[in-house]
């Protein structure tokens, strides 16, 4: 009995050994998320490894994306945006897979506000370790400085939802968070976090070549951190640019087609320098 | 003692006061093509702009309308002729202009 749950353990930590250093992300990218006034917002949606411009996997479809929409005290309102998806070719310097551009139109995005984007792919089967994948995204852009929802929860299946502004950070604030699974926070949930140390480049659907990172160690290109026992989690922003936070297997749905899913909460928020 | 506490007070509610005047008036308007435009108010701390006093005046300062902002912060009005102003008053130094020229669909 000993000797088998030994051998188990030894096991699983290969296993775990054996875990790609680099973490997946679904990116939802739009260059500007604090919006002097409304306007068009071109969009780019990848799944890669953000930090290291790796792989680009096939994410199965879309099964939504929309905004929800708030100013002020008002109700927030839903802005289906899935129309204006549009499957394209995505070039990192050693993959190429499909994504996804969106040029969201003035008419649906002009308000001052909070506009909370969510996008939520289909499964990915990550073949080396037998397992689907969904990471439900969440992207929080403002215009004109009237704030809205952006710390409500979206009333997704699992959500990071941000305690700061998410798109008013500077360099060097603490970022606070908290991980909801069904609307209930999470404890002790592994949370992924990630820099986008390779710019996408819009015109060219790729990403740059050259990192704006030196990486010392496999350990800094994906820092890992784990919410508290009431579901929150604080992380310092060392450098301006987009961080990418997703909390791993957090939502309610464990299996799809027989198999294991670890369905993920992405957040993407965006820090400034002080000048 | 009781002193102490009444100088903690009134130095909380001084905060508090000093508070409610920080916030940012903000204001945008749109051209909504048939002939209407539509301004969105509110403030920088999210409260609302519902009862705000909005005026439109023409080139030379005249008043051509006034009214006020919806319970959505919102107000609508026939574009005039010509050039014209919106104001959106909020009280003194909370008065944000938006000029007819940058008003647009």
């Amino acid at each position: 009995m000993k000797k088998g749950l030994i051998a188990a353990f030894c096991l699983l930590a290969v296993m775990a050994m054996a875990l790609p250093a680099s973490a997946h992300f679904m990116m939802l990218y739009t260059p500007e998320i604090a919006k002097e006034k409304g306007g068009e917002m071109d969009f780019r949606i990848v799944f890669t490894h953000p930090a290291e411009a790796g792989h680009t996997m096939d994410i199965g479809g879309v099964q939504e994306f929309y905004a929800l929409y708030q100013r002020g005290e008002n109700k927030a309102k839903k802005i289906d945006l899935k129309n204006y998806l549009k499957e394209i070719d995505w070039s990192n310097p050693h993959s190429k897979g499909k994504g996804y551009e969106a040029m969201i139109p003035k008419k649906d995005v002009r308000s001052m506000g909070d506009y909370t984007f969510v996008f939520k792919p289909g499964y990915y089967f990550e073949k080396e370790e037998g397992i689907y994948m969904q990471q439900i995204t969440k992207l929080v852009a403002n215009v004109g400085g009237i704030p809205g929802n952006w710390a409500e929860p979206a009333g997704l299946p699992c959500e990071i939802v941000p305690l700061i502004k998410p798109y008013g950070l500077w360099t060097g604030n603490v970022f606070k968070g908290r991980v909801l699974s069904k609307g209930k926070p999470v404890a002790n949930a592994e949370v992924e976090v990630e820099f986008l140390s390779h710019m996408p480049d819009m015109k060219a659907n790729a990403m740059h070549e050259k990192s704006s990172v030196e990486y010392p160690h496999d350990a800094f290109v994906t820092q890992t951190i784990f919410s508290d026992a009431q579901g929150y989690i604080t992380f310092g922003i060392p450098k301006a640019g987009w961080w990418g936070f997703a909390a791993l297997g957090v939502g309610p749905d464990t299996e799809y087609k027989g198999k294991e899913l670890s369905q993920d909460a992405v957040l993407w928020v965006k820090a400034v320098d002080m000048k | 003692m009781k002193r102490l506490m009444l100088m903690m007070t009134l130095a909380a509610m001084l905060a508090f006061a000093g508070q409610a005047f920080a916030h940012t008036p903000l204001c945008d308007c749109f051209d909504n093509g048939d002939g209407t435009v539509t301004c969105e108010g509110g403030f920088s701390d999210g409260s609302s702009a519902s009862g705000v006093k909005m005026s439109v005046k023409d080139g030379g300062g005249k008043v051509l309308l006034d009214g006020k902002m919806s319970e959505f912060s919102e107000f609508t009005f026939d574009k005039p002729e010509g050039e014209y102003n919106v104001y959106f008053d909020a009280g003194e130094g909370h008065i944000v202009e938006v000029k007819g020229a940058d008003i647009v669909e």
